[in-house]
């Protein structure tokens, strides 16, 4: 029974292997026959259906390229017996004695985005509830336009503002306050003396940057949080803001932590505003008062000399990699978030 | 008046009345305080900004408001900012022309054209990432492969290509939503009296979810307008217009970079017109967001 199946079918199989080059050869040829024979209009669909192909791929290739060139830049600085991959441990930063440790820029980074963040996200979050659950609808709109309008804005706008209003006032008024203060004179985070750019000049700056991000995504999170789930936490006795925080909130995780992640992202990105109120000192900030010297800042301020010289330029895209590699890992997180959203709602 | 006091009293016992009544009514006004906190600073920087520069852009006299638009800096960068507002504009406008037709072209293609899968996936990913990329990574990018690679040399090509690839995900992805937020039963219509995809793609979906698309594009404008960190060494500086395509001729100012550079000056005047310059561009840059912001709402109240 099987082997008379088996011989049923075997001359078949060597069939269409016989006719798979002429099925190739059809699949080939269909379309340009095809094209031939179609009108005008036909003609452009096929050749749009083409040159579109092109641009779709754009933004891959651009990401690619970015990839490609940042690794090739950096390339000799790794290689290099002067640098290796321990220049991302190593403290020092002195082209003309060919050290090239960018730790220090690192450091600078992570305090002033640590900064930023523990004050943006919990005013961003705060101000994300308001809007969406005890907001007068009067007020709604205009607030949320502002926020968007504050999304906007220039970085070098704040970095001006800050430069010219925030650095004076930690200057003249907040260093000497907090330092004459027998509160908060003793702590060590207030100590030093200062001429106002400092590492708490850029982590408000930044706060104040990343706070309408923070309240535009927060919010769409918690708007799209069913009511029916509300209307339940109401109808149990909950007061709204019981309700508001141990609710909605926890419903709106996802979102909300998509926020903060991308926040992130855009504080350690960010290059203007930064660059023209830390101080760009080459040291490890021990407190809010001391200079510092961030990862962007480094590239803005010395790419400009460094690319006649191949270790130095090549030592700053390595900069520039670390950057690129750390927005790539905050998307990722941030996609991850939304996918983690979706499951909750059932969505995939 | 008698009520609102009387209505008032009510509201402040009924909040009394326990501990979890007034832990709510204690949320709610630390809540109020932070969103005041929240959108203080946006009036505090246009109040800053708005007090010195006012007189440079609309105040009447040699070399303030409509003057200091008109004139060159000229020796010791005493005079207007023309350079740098003919620069932002040609910057923008080659930029434009650049990025928006691959992005839009893009997006039509991954909506209209694939199926939901792998390539649609790998293209939303790119431009996702792309929108995390930091200015900066993106200017030592454009140095790195435009001006070097390429030997397009600093100067208006090489800055506004850069400036091009910062607008491509915000502009493929609004995109995408309005494509997405266009009928299927329109396009079945199209297809139904015998046109092509093509024609509607071209005839029916796009015009359909035009208004979207000019939002995501006045979006992009808006935030590539004041970019700085890119255009620093793509771009150059220059105290005149650009002449020429490549070599120094096209070496061209911006607005953002003349801010940087007149503040980082300590030449007390720079300063008046560094605030004067960063007043201008605000003003534009807020007009293009709230111009696309009341798009993009006449859009949504039409389509719900």
């Amino acid at each position: 029974m099987s082997e008379t199946e088996n011989q049923a079918v075997e001359p078949q199989v060597k069939e269409t292997a016989g006719s798979q080059i002429q099925k190739m050869k059809q699949r080939l040829s269909d379309p340009i026959i095809d094209f031939i024979d179609a009108d005008k209009s036909g003609k452009t669909d096929m050749l749009g259906k083409i040159f579109l192909l092109v641009p779709a791929f754009a933004s891959t290739l651009i990401i690619i390229l970015i990839l490609a060139f940042l690794w090739i830049e950096a390339t000799p600085i790794f290689t290099d017996p002067a640098g290796g991959p321990g220049i991302i441990i190593s403290p020092t930063w002195d082209p003309n004695r060919d050290l090239y440790g960018i730790s220090v820029f690192i450091i600078g980074s992570l305090f002033c985005t640590m900064i930023a963040i523990g004050l943006a996200v919990p005013l961003g979050i705060g101000g994300a509830i308001f809007l969406s659950e005890f907001c007068p609808m009067r007020l709604r709109q205009p607030i949320k336009m502002i926020t968007e309008m504050m999304a906007a804005i220039p970085s070098i706008v704040y970095g001006l503002w800050a430069y010219v209003v925030m650095v004076p006032f930690i200057k003249n008024v907040l260093a000497p306050g907090l330092q004459s203060n027998p509160l908060t004179a003793w702590m060590p985070w207030f100590q030093g003396d200062t001429n106002g750019l400092s590492l708490l000049a850029g982590g408000v700056i930044l706060a104040i940057m990343l706070l309408p991000t923070i309240v535009t995504i927060a919010n769409d999170a918690l708007q799209t949080v069913p009511r029916n789930l509300r209307e339940a936490s109401l109808a149990l006795g909950a007061t709204q803001s019981e309700t508001a925080r141990k609710i909605v909130i926890s419903a709106a995780l996802p979102g909300v932590g998509a926020a903060v992640v991308l926040a992130l992202g855009r504080a350690v990105g960010e290059t203007m505003a930064v660059l023209l109120v830390t101080g760009n000192s080459l040291q490890i900030p021990y407190t809010l008062f001391d200079p510092t010297y961030v990862m962007t800042s480094i590239i803005t301020n010395q790419l400009g000399y460094a690319f006649v010289f191949p270790l130095w330029r090549s030592a700053l895209f390595a900069i520039g990699l670390v950057l690129m590699i750390m927005s790539i890992c905050f998307t990722l997180t941030a996609k991850m978030f939304v996918r983690w959203g979706m499951k909750t709602r059932g969505y995939i | 008046m008698a009520s609102r006091k009387d209505a008032l009293l009510t509201y402040l016992s009924a909040v009394t009345q326990s501990r979890r009544h007034f832990t709510d009514f204690l949320f709610k006004v630390i809540l109020a305080i932070v969103i005041m906190i929240v959108v203080s600073p946006f009036f505090l920087v246009l109040i800053q900004v708005a007090s010195i520069g006012f007189g440079q852009i609309f105040g009447i006299g040699p070399g303030i408001g409509l003057e200091f638009f008109t004139t060159f800096p000229g020796v010791g960068l005493e005079g207007g900012i023309r350079n740098a507002l003919v620069g932002t504009v040609e910057l923008i406008a080659l930029a434009s022309s650049v990025g928006i037709p691959l992005s839009v072209f893009g997006a039509v293609y991954i909506t209209e054209y694939t199926q939901p899968g792998w390539t649609r996936a790998i293209v939303e990913f790119a431009s996702d990432v792309l929108a995390g990329i930091p200015s900066i990574v993106f200017g030592a990018f454009g140095f790195a492969f435009l001006v070097d690679f390429l030997h397009l040399g600093m100067g208006l090509v090489a800055g506004s290509l850069t400036l091009a690839f910062m607008m491509i995900p915000t502009v493929l992805r609004t995109t995408q939503e309005a494509l997405r937020a266009v009928p299927m039963s329109l396009r079945e219509a199209s297809l139904a009296l015998g046109a092509t995809k093509w024609s509607t793609t071209w005839n029916v979906t796009l015009r359909a979810a035009f208004p979207g698309l000019i939002t995501g594009v006045l979006l992009a404008i808006g935030r590539v307008m004041g970019e700085t960190a890119p255009l620093i060494f793509t771009a150059g500086n220059s105290l005149s217009v650009p002449t020429e395509l490549t070599g120094s001729g096209s070496w061209v100012a911006s607005m953002p970079y003349t801010i940087w550079a007149y503040i980082s000056d300590p030449r007390e005047y720079l300063q008046v017109k560094a605030h004067g310059t960063a007043l201008a561009l605000m003003i534009m840059v807020l007009t293009v967001d709230v111009v696309a912001n009341i798009i993009s709402r006449k859009v949504t109240r039409r389509l719900v």
